[in-house]
């Protein structure tokens, strides 16, 4: 019960690293005060994560920093390019988490744990038209998307929690629920990566992290 | 050092981009809520109510440039982030320059100058840096000052913080601190 509140205790910490560090700085060495140019801090330990390499005090720059895939894909580039008359159809907004010398089912996921498919705040599918998910109707909005991952399937759950932070996906508020099958890939992906892969009439929203691939097919 | 240390992060990036995955940004995205950390209050039930709005940015580092008057030059209209346009969304409707901004999506620009910042808030959306800015899809402009800061910023970063009518739009970077006025 007292897990959460750690790792999410851990968690700000870890975001807000550079005011602790600031705050500790400044009290130890008031009058030198240089705050923002401090060297980047190689990590030599596997587990731990990097250090930031600057001091920012308003917001730091995250450890998993977020990104953002569009389908069509690059829908953003695409239009800067040409004339894009049609809207875009979905995107996703996550943060990416590295292994950093880690197993992913071994050292970060436990198989039948929720698993928020990013880090920091929730991972969200925004749907700008009515989709067909495995064939299923889903209205257009947006959704906190987690996953329940099984030694070969993965359970890919849409949420309206929205707005929140991953930690502590609310099962009461999901909307429905997608089982996929899980591959190993010969790719080993050291960022978890999201993004929309192109398919007949469509796309499959591919979920790649360490050696392992999972697809949730997509219509519109 | 810091040469060092992007290094390590291109290859990182080229490591994980080795099948057709994107590669992580140089500059890397971020998000902003209002009420400040939203997300984390909720899951922890301290927030009331609903998000007020957010802002979604990546973020350039300084990387031992001049940013205003070089890198962005006076008078000339900024992305004010990096590759997709910088992004506000509005959850209940606010008000910015006497202009009231209905729920829905917007991105935002500024034109930089030395003594003041004009901040543009366009509904032309999903969109790539400033390349295709179209004024006529212009919702408001608004004149604020820059006062300029003692410490260089490294990162570019955008937050709200709370104020006596609402919320300001913080930007800072470099030595130049901006504060867009917004109204709930």
């Amino acid at each position: 019960m007292f897990g959460l509140p750690c790792r999410l205790f851990c968690e700000i910490v870890m975001r807000n690293i550079n005011i602790i560090v600031l705050s500790l700085a400044l009290a130890g060495c008031a009058e030198r005060g240089n705050r923002n140019e401090q060297q980047p801090s190689r990590d030599t330990s596997r587990t731990q994560p990097r250090q930031e390499n600057t001091v920012n005090p308003h917001a730091g720059v995250d450890l998993s920093p977020m990104d953002m895939s569009y389908f069509p894909p690059n829908y953003p580039q695409q239009k800067m390019g040409k004339a894009v008359s049609d809207p875009p159809l979905a995107r996703i907004i996550y943060s990416r988490p590295q292994l950093q010398g880690r197993k992913l089912f071994r050292d970060v996921l436990k198989h039948g744990e929720p698993w928020r498919l990013g880090a920091n705040e929730a991972t969200e599918l925004e749907l700008f038209r009515d989709a067909l998910i495995q064939g299923r109707p889903v209205k257009k909005g947006r959704y906190i998307l987690y996953c329940i991952p099984q030694q070969d399937q993965w359970a890919i759950r849409l949420n309206s929690n929205l707005d929140s932070w991953g930690l502590k996906p609310d099962s009461t508020r999901d909307v429905t629920s997608f089982m996929v099958p899980v591959t190993r890939s010969k790719f080993h992906i050291e960022y978890f990566t999201i993004v929309f892969e192109p398919a007949a009439e469509g796309a499959n929203i591919l979920m790649a992290w360490d050696q392992l691939e999972a697809r949730l097919p997509i219509r519109f | 050092m810091r040469g060092v240390w992007l290094i390590g992060f291109v290859f990182l990036g080229l490591a994980a981009g080795g099948q057709d995955v994107p590669p992580l940004d140089k500059s890397p995205m971020d998000m902003s809520y209002f009420p400040v950390n939203y997300p984390v209050l909720k899951i922890q039930n301290k927030s009331t109510g609903s998000p007020v709005m957010r802002v979604i940015y990546s973020r350039p580092q300084k990387a031992g440039r001049q940013i205003f008057g070089g890198l962005v030059k006076y008078g000339e209209l900024w992305r004010m982030g990096a590759n997709e346009a910088t992004e506000l969304e509005v959850f209940s409707p606010v008000r910015i320059g006497g202009r009231k901004i209905s729920r829905g999506r917007y991105t935002l620009y500024a034109v930089v100058n030395e003594q003041q910042w004009t901040f543009i808030v366009n509904r032309e959306t999903d969109t790539w840096g400033a390349f295709k800015y179209d004024p006529r899809r212009d919702v408001v402009r608004v004149q604020v000052p820059a006062t300029r800061t003692v410490n260089p910023l490294e990162y570019l970063a955008i937050f709200f913080e709370k104020s006596a009518t609402g919320a300001n739009l913080i930007v800072e970077w470099d030595h130049v601190r901006v504060a867009l006025p917004i109204v709930l």
